[in-house]
C-alpha cells in the first residue's frame, strides 16, 4: 500500500486533467476540481512526510518492470532529499492556484495539473529512463502555457525555450543510452537504475567527461547556469505568471536535484575533479546576473535575473563538496522556491491590475495596497536573506560551505547578500514605496483568498528561518550518505 | 493444403484486385462501395496472415511449382501484416479524401491492391528477379497513383520525375543482378549465400559490384542520400493520401526485402559496405534536416522529414553489421514510423480533403480552436515523429540509438540526436502554429463533419501511438500488447531468417 501512494501522487493530477479535458466546459468547475486535486495531493504528501523515517535509504519504493527487454523499470522511491522537495511542490502548487484564481481558461488549469504530474514523476523516478520520460513530458504543458497564454512574441519564445531545453535533454538521452550500453557490456544484462549505473567500472576517463557534460547540459540549461541562460530572459518576460512560477520555482530546482541525484553517484570522481570550475561558474553567474538585475526596468525581468543569480548560488553550493554547502543548497532550493514563487505571482497581480511591469512607471503601490506591500516585503527579505527568514539560513550555510571549500571563493560568495539587497531594495523603494508624480496607479489590495494562499508560505519562511533543524533533520542523513558513502567512496574507486 | 494457408494473404489481395478491376467497369458501384469492399478484402487477408503468425517458421511453399523463388517465414509474415494493416489504414483514413475527389474511381482501388500485391510479393521473394518483378509491380502501381490527381498540374512533373528516375535506377538493379549471375550462375538468394560462404577474394569481386548496384536501388527507393532529390517534388505532386502511403507503407516494403538480403544472405560480407553506409547515413540526416527546416508547406516539411527518418532507419540498418540485435530495432522503428507517418500525413489529407487551403504553416493557424480533437491528434503524431517520451516514436528512437551505440557508432548516434534536436524545431513550429494563433479567416471551412470513418481511423492510430509509448506496464489494467510484446515479435521474426 505504501508503495502505491507515490504512484497515486504522481498520476492523480494527470488523470484528473484528462478527465476534465473531455468532460466539462465549465471553467469554474475545472478550476475548483483542479484545486481540489492539488489539495488531495498535498494531504497525501503530508501523510508521507509524517510517516517518513529520517534515514539515508529509499522509502516507499515501487519497482516493477516496464520495458523488460531493456531492463527499464518503473522504479520510484523517496529519500529525505526528494521528500523535502516533494513537500515544497505539494505546498506551492495548490496555494499558487489561489493567486492565479481570476480569469484563466480551462486549458490553463489542465496544463497546470499536467505539469504537476511531470514534475512529481521526475522527482521520484529512480530509473534514468523513467526520469527522462517525465523530464520531457513535463515540458509540453509549459510549452502550451507559454504559447497560448503568453505575451509579446510568444511563439518565438516557446520555440526557443523548447528547442533549447530539449537540446540539453537529448544530449543527456545519448549519455543515458551510452551508460546503459556500457552496463550491458560489463554485466551482461540491461539496467537503467541509477544504483546499477553507479557500479560501472569500465568507462574511460574521457568517456566519463563527455557523459558528465551531456548530463550537465540538460540540468544546467534548466537551472540555468551561466552561460546557458539565454533562454530565460524572453521566457520570463513573455510567459504567463503561472508558467514563470513553475519554471523558476519548481523546474529549475529539479535541475539542481537531478545533479545531486544522478550525477554525484554516477560520476563521483569527475564531480570532485571539476567542482572548482563549477563553483567558480556559479559565483560568476551570481555576480553577473546580480548586476544585470540591477539594471532592469521591467520588474519581471529583474526577478528573472535575481532568480538566476540565486540559482547560481545554489549550484555553487551543490558543487562545494561538503555538508554545509549541499545542505544549504537544498535549503535554499526550498527558500528560493517560496520567495521567488511568491514574488512572481505578486508581480503577476501587479501586471494584471496596473497593466505595466516597468519599475519607472510603478510607484506608490503601498498606499492603496498595504497588505500586498507587507507580504511583498516579507518575500523580498526572505529572498535577500534577512536573519530570521529561511533565506538567511540557507545562504549562510552555502557561504560556510564554499568558504570551507576554498576561502577566497567563500569571500566572493558573501557578495551575494550585498548585491541581492541592493537591487531588491532599490526596486522596492522605487516601485512600491515612493509616490509617483501625476495620477496614481489604482492597485487593488490582495483578496482574502490570495492572502490565505500566501499565508502558508509566510509561515514557512519564518519557521524555516527560526527552527531550521526540523527540516534539515529530514534530509541531513541523505546528504551525509551522499557525501560519505557515495562521493568519498566513489572517488577512491 | 497446409502450405496453401501461407499463400492465402497474398492470394486474397490478388483476387481482390482482380474482382475490383472487374467491378470498376460498372458505374453503379460508388466509390464508397469500393472503399468498403477493399476494406473487407484487406481484413480477410489480415486475418489469414495473423492466423499463420504462430511460432517461428521458414517454409518454401510448393517448392516444385515455384522453384524456391518464394519463401514464407515469420519475417515475411511480420511485414505482410504491417503492409496489409498499413494499406487498410490508408483506405480508412483516406475515406473522406477519396469521396471528395471525383477522380478517385473504382480503378484506383484496383491499383492500390496491385501495389499491395507487389509489396507482399517483394517481402516473400527469395530470388533476385522475382524481387525485381515484385518491386516493379509495386512501383508501377505507385507511379500511376502519383499521377492520379487530374486537377493538379504538378502531377505531370511528379509522375514524370518518379517514373524516369525509378526506371533508370531499376536498370541498376538489373545490371547488379546480371553481374551476380555472372559470378554465381544463380539468382536464388540461398544459393548466392552458399556461393559467398564458399568463395573469397577475386571470385567475389562481381558479387560486390552487383550488390553495390542493388544497394543503389534500395537507397533510391527509400530516398536516402544521394538519391533523395526526387522525393520533395513527387510527394508534393501526388495526392496527399498517396504521399502518406508512399512515405509509410511503401518504405516498409522496400525494407522487407533488403533486410532479408542483408541479414540472411550476404551477412558474412556486409562489413564491406559499412564505410559507404556510414557516409550515406550522415548525409541523409544532414540533407533531410536541412530540407525540412527550409520548407514552408506542411506537406513538404513532412516529406523532407521522412528523409531524416530514413536516416534513423539506415543508422539501425548499419548497426546490424556489428550487432544483429539492431535488426529488431529497425523493425520496431518501422512500426513506430508507420504509425506516426501514416497518422500525420493521413491527418493532413483528412483536413485538406474538403478544401485545399491548408497548405502552408500559416494555413494551420488556429486549428486547435476549430478542430480541437484533430489538432490534438496531429500533436500526438508530431511528438511521436520528434521522439518525445510517451509516444511510440520515443521507444523507436530509444531502441535505434541504443543499438547504434552498442554497435560502436556513438558519433553517428550523436549526429542523429542533433538531427532530432533540430526536428523539434520544425515539428513544434507546426504545433505552435495550431495552438497559439487565431484562425485565418480564409481557412475556415464550415460544416466540416468530424464524425467520419477517417476521423475514427486517425483516432485509432493516435491511441496506438500513445499506448505504444507508454506500454501496458504503467497502464496495468489495459490488456494490449505492450512494448515488450512488440519487441519480442520483432525478435522472433528476425530469428526465423536464421532458420535454414
Amino acid at each position: 500500500m505504501s508503495a502505491d501512494i507515490l504512484s497515486f501522487i504522481i498520476f492523480l493530477p494527470a488523470v484528473v486533467a484528462f478527465g476534465l479535458m473531455i468532460t466539462t466546459k465549465n471553467v469554474e468547475a475545472v478550476r475548483n476540481i483542479a484545486f481540489l486535486t492539488t489539495t488531495v495531493v498535498l494531504a497525501l504528501v503530508l501523510k508521507l512526510y509524517l510517516q517518513f523515517e529520517p534515514s539515508a535509504g529509499m522509502q516507499f519504493v515501487t519497482n516493477t518492470s516496464w520495458i523488460s527487454s531493456f531492463g527499464i523499470n518503473y522504479y520510484i522511491g523517496l529519500d529525505g532529499f526528494s521528500l523535502t522537495i516533494l513537500m515544497m511542490i505539494a505546498i506551492l502548487i495548490p496555494t499558487s492556484y489561489l493567486l492565479l484564481w481570476e480569469g484563466r481558461t480551462k486549458g490553463y488549469w489542465i496544463n497546470l495539473l499536467l505539469v504537476q504530474t511531470g514534475v512529481t514523476g521526475s522527482l521520484l523516478a529512480l530509473d534514468v529512463v523513467l526520469f527522462y520520460f517525465f523530464w520531457e513530458v513535463m515540458l509540453l504543458p509549459v510549452f502550451l502555457l507559454i504559447g497560448i497564454y503568453g505575451f509579446g512574441d510568444k511563439v518565438f519564445t516557446t520555440i526557443k525555450v523548447t528547442v533549447y531545453t530539449m537540446a540539453g535533454s537529448l544530449l543527456m538521452f545519448v549519455a543515458i543510452l551510452y551508460l546503459g550500453v556500457t552496463f550491458n557490456a560489463e554485466f551482461g544484462h540491461w539496467s537503467f537504475q541509477y544504483t546499477d549505473l553507479m557500479k560501472i567500472t569500465t568507462l574511460s576517463y574521457d568517456e566519463k567527461i563527455w557523459l558528465f557534460l551531456a548530463f550537465l547540459a540538460a540540468f544546467a540549461i534548466k537551472i540555468p547556469i551561466f552561460p546557458l541562460h539565454t533562454w530565460i530572459m524572453e521566457t520570463y518576460k513573455n510567459a504567463p505568471t503561472g508558467a514563470v512560477f513553475l519554471l523558476s520555482s519548481i523546474m529549475a530546482k529539479l535541475g539542481v536535484y537531478a545533479i545531486v541525484r544522478f550525477m554525484i553517484p554516477i560520476f563521483p570522481d569527475i564531480y570532485v575533479e571539476f567542482s572548482t570550475w563549477f563553483v567558480v561558474f556559479g559565483l560568476f553567474g551570481l555576480i553577473y546576473f546580480g548586476i544585470a538585475a540591477l539594471m532592469q526596468d521591467d520588474i519581471k525581468r529583474m526577478f528573472a535575473y535575481s532568480s538566476a543569480s540565486h540559482l547560481s548560488l545554489i549550484s555553487a553550493g551543490i558543487f562545494s563538496l561538503n555538508e554545509f554547502g549541499i545542505n544549504g543548497a537544498l535549503y535554499l532550493i526550498i527558500a528560493h522556491a517560496i520567495a521567488t514563487g511568491a514574488l512572481f505571482l505578486l508581480v503577476g497581480i501587479i501586471h494584471d491590475e496596473t497593466g505595466t511591469k516597468s519599475i519607472k512607471k510603478l510607484g506608490g503601490l503601498a498606499k492603496t495596497a498595504p497588505i500586498f506591500t507587507v507580504i511583498f516585503a516579507v518575500m523580498l527579505f526572505a529572498n535577500i536573506g534577512l536573519p530570521g527568514t529561511n533565506g538567511f539560513v540557507s545562504e549562510l550555510l552555502i557561504i560556510f560551505g564554499i568558504y570551507e571549500f576554498n576561502h577566497t571563493l567563500g569571500y566572493i560568495s558573501a557578495l551575494t547578500v550585498i548585491i541581492g539587497a541592493s537591487y531588491m531594495l532599490w526596486m522596492f523603494q522605487r516601485a512600491i514605496l515612493q509616490n509617483r508624480d501625476g495620477e496614481s496607479l489604482n492597485m487593488r489590495d490582495l483578496k482574502i483568498k490570495e492572502i490565505l494562499g500566501l499565508t502558508p508560505w509566510i509561515i514557512l519562511v519564518f519557521i524555516m528561518g527560526i527552527y531550521p533543524d526540523i527540516f534539515i533533520d529530514k534530509f541531513e542523513p541523505t546528504v551525509t550518505h551522499y557525501i560519505n558513502d557515495i562521493l568519498k567512496i566513489g572517488v577512491m574507486k | 493444403m497446409n502450405q496453401l494457408i501461407f499463400l492465402m494473404p497474398i492470394l486474397t489481395v490478388l483476387v481482390a484486385s482482380i474482382i475490383l478491376m472487374l467491378l470498376s467497369m460498372y458505374d453503379r458501384f460508388s466509390t464508397k462501395y469500393f472503399i468498403a469492399l477493399s476494406s473487407v478484402f484487406l481484413i480477410i487477408a489480415l486475418g489469414f496472415s495473423v492466423a499463420t503468425f504462430t511460432d517461428e517458421y521458414s517454409i518454401t511453399v510448393y517448392s516444385d511449382i515455384f522453384n524456391n523463388v518464394l519463401i514464407f517465414d515469420s519475417f515475411s509474415n511480420f511485414f505482410t501484416i504491417l503492409l496489409i494493416a498499413g494499406t487498410l489504414l490508408t483506405i480508412l483514413i483516406g475515406e473522406h479524401y477519396f469521396l471528395h475527389r471525383k477522380y478517385f474511381k473504382g480503378e484506383f482501388f484496383t491499383i492500390l491492391m496491385f501495389a499491395l500485391f507487389g509489396m507482399i510479393l517483394l517481402g516473400n521473394a527469395n530470388e533476385l528477379v522475382t524481387a525485381f518483378i515484385a518491386l516493379e509491380i509495386a512501383s508501377f502501381s505507385i507511379y500511376v497513383m502519383v499521377g492520379y490527381n487530374s486537377d493538379d498540374n504538378k502531377r505531370v512533373e511528379a509522375i514524370f520525375k518518379y517514373l524516369v528516375l525509378g526506371s533508370f535506377i531499376g536498370a541498376f538493379y538489373l545490371l547488379g543482378t546480371v553481374l551476380i549471375y555472372g559470378a554465381t550462375q544463380t539468382t536464388n538468394l540461398t544459393e548466392i549465400s552458399t556461393y559467398i560462404s564458399t568463395h573469397s577474394g577475386n571470385d567475389l569481386a562481381l558479387v560486390y559490384i552487383g550488390i553495390t548496384l542493388i544497394l543503389f536501388t534500395f537507397l533510391f527507393k527509400i530516398a536516402a542520400f544521394p538519391f533523395q532529390s526526387w522525393l520533395l517534388d513527387v510527394y508534393r505532386g501526388a495526392p496527399m493520401i498517396i504521399t502518406a502511403y508512399m512515405a509509410s507503407v511503401f518504405k516498409i516494403a522496400i525494407f522487407s526485402f533488403f533486410m532479408r538480403v542483408f541479414l540472411q544472405d550476404i551477412t558474412s560480407i556486409i562489413d564491406f559496405w559499412d564505410s559507404i553506409m556510414y557516409v550515406v547515413v550522415i548525409l541523409t540526416l544532414v540533407f533531410g534536416t536541412w530540407l525540412a527546416i527550409t520548407q514552408k508547406i506542411v506537406k513538404r516539411m513532412l516529406a523532407a522529414s521522412s528523409i531524416v527518418h530514413t536516416g534513423y532507419l539506415l543508422l539501425a540498418f548499419l548497426a546490424v553489421g556489428q550487432n544483429s540485435q539492431a535488426a529488431y530495432a529497425t523493425m520496431f522503428y518501422l512500426i513506430a514510423y508507420l504509425l506516426s507517418a501514416i497518422g500525420s500525413f493521413g491527418l493532413v489529407s483528412h483536413i485538406i480533403s474538403e478544401t485545399s487551403v491548408r497548405v502552408t504553416y500559416d494555413d494551420f493557424k488556429g486549428l486547435s480552436k476549430e478542430r480541437p480533437y484533430l489538432a490534438a491528434m496531429m500533436t500526438i503524431f508530431l511528438l511521436s515523429l520528434a521522439g518525445i517520451p510517451s509516444t511510440i516514436g520515443f521507444i523507436g528512437k530509444f531502441y535505434v540509438f541504443t543499438e547504434a551505440i552498442d554497435a560502436g557508432f556513438t558519433s553517428l548516434a550523436v549526429l542523429a540526436i542533433i538531427a532530432t534536436i533540430i526536428s523539434v524545431y520544425y515539428y513544434f513550429k507546426l504545433i505552435a502554429v495550431m495552438y497559439f494563433y487565431p484562425a485565418n479567416a480564409s481557412c475556415k471551412s464550415e460544416g466540416f463533419n468530424d464524425k467520419r470513418v477517417s476521423t475514427y481511423a486517425i483516432a485509432f492510430i493516435a491511441i496506438l501511438t500513445v499506448l505504444g509509448g507508454i506500454g501496458s506496464a504503467i497502464v496495468f489494467f489495459i490488456p494490449i500488447p505492450g512494448i515488450d510484446t512488440m519487441i519480442e515479435i520483432a525478435q522472433m521474426s528476425v530469428q526465423s531468417l536464421m532458420m535454414k
